[in-house]
């Protein structure tokens, strides 16, 4: 039993469903300036295994020691693609040095996809999650939604909606994340 | 989510608010963040102790069916609701809350 003794209880058990936030470190204003959650420790982020478009299996683990920005969307998602050419320019600017955009469209058709991917001129993978699994696993109720990953594997911030990726403070935090050491042989 | 905007009713009543689910503690930090919750969510993950023991694990899916309990302050359950499977019909407060004034003498 809930041991709760002086008030009364609540209790709801909800299917998908934590913790209160807050910025992190130096990183803080540009969080800030970005409007990103922080995780008050970095979170080791749920792995996961899905097909690409290309029909590869793609991993967070397959990235380990690069920056991620892990990104849901979804075609018929307004806001996703306002920001999808700035997830673009940043993912060919910063790739050769160790960071990657990677994208997990939720619960559509590949035909559909590709066809999206194809008339933005989108170069970063694209996971499928046909069943939503991956989605669920992340806590994604609404897209876009957002999780920045460092070179430890672990999420430093995420956003509930669209920001601008390439913008001033978005181009810093990442080579803010790219400064930091990677880490060494079997540090996950 | 109903319970985000009966909240300060149930507060009112001194009622405190807490979500569990079989979901990852950083799953409920991103679905917390999204709806704006005003209360708690616990992380029932992996074990799904608190779940079975309120009797509320889908053992299929291994995810809680949807319930509101109401535990005394004394943590007697006094009143609980337990959600048809399948049911995505939003539970409003204006539901529970008459219920809830019996049980706890408010009425």
């Amino acid at each position: 039993m809930v041991p709760i003794v002086t008030r009364w209880l609540l209790a709801l058990c909800l299917i998908g469903v934590a913790g209160r936030t807050v910025n992190a470190e130096p990183l803080a204003p540009l969080l800030k300036t970005l409007d990103l959650r922080g995780y008050p420790e970095r979170a080791a982020v749920p792995a996961f295994s899905g097909g690409t478009l290309e029909g590869h299996r793609l991993s967070m683990a397959d990235h380990r020691g690069k920056v991620i920005v892990l990104n849901f969307w979804a075609t018929w998602c307004v806001e996703c693609r306002s920001e999808m050419p700035a997830l673009e320019r940043l993912q060919r600017e910063f790739a050769p040095r160790g960071f990657a955009v990677l994208g997990v469209n939720v619960r559509e058709n590949k035909d559909v996809i590709a066809r999206y991917v194809k008339q933005l001129g989108l170069t970063f993978p694209v996971v499928l999650d046909p069943d939503g699994k991956i989605n669920v696993l992340y806590g994604v109720i609404g897209l876009p939604a957002t999780f920045v990953v460092g070179r430890d594997g672990r999420a430093i911030a995420f956003a509930i909606g669209p920001r601008d990726w390439y913008g001033a403070a978005g181009r810093a935090l990442m080579q803010a994340l790219l400064d930091e050491p990677a880490p060494g042989p079997g540090v996950r | 989510m109903a319970r985000k905007a009966d909240f300060k009713r149930f507060e009112g009543l001194g009622i405190q608010n807490l979500g569990v689910s079989a979901n990852l503690t950083f799953s409920q930090q991103t679905f917390a963040e999204s709806l704006k919750l005003p209360y708690p969510l616990l992380s029932d993950f992996p074990e799904r102790k608190v779940i079975r023991s309120y009797g509320v694990l889908n053992e299929k899916t291994m995810t809680a069916n949807r319930a509101f309990f109401l535990v005394d302050p004394q943590g007697i359950v006094r009143k609980k609701w337990i959600i048809e499977n399948g049911t995505t019909t939003v539970v409003y407060g204006d539901r529970l809350l008459p219920e809830i004034l019996e049980v706890i003498g408010k009425r």
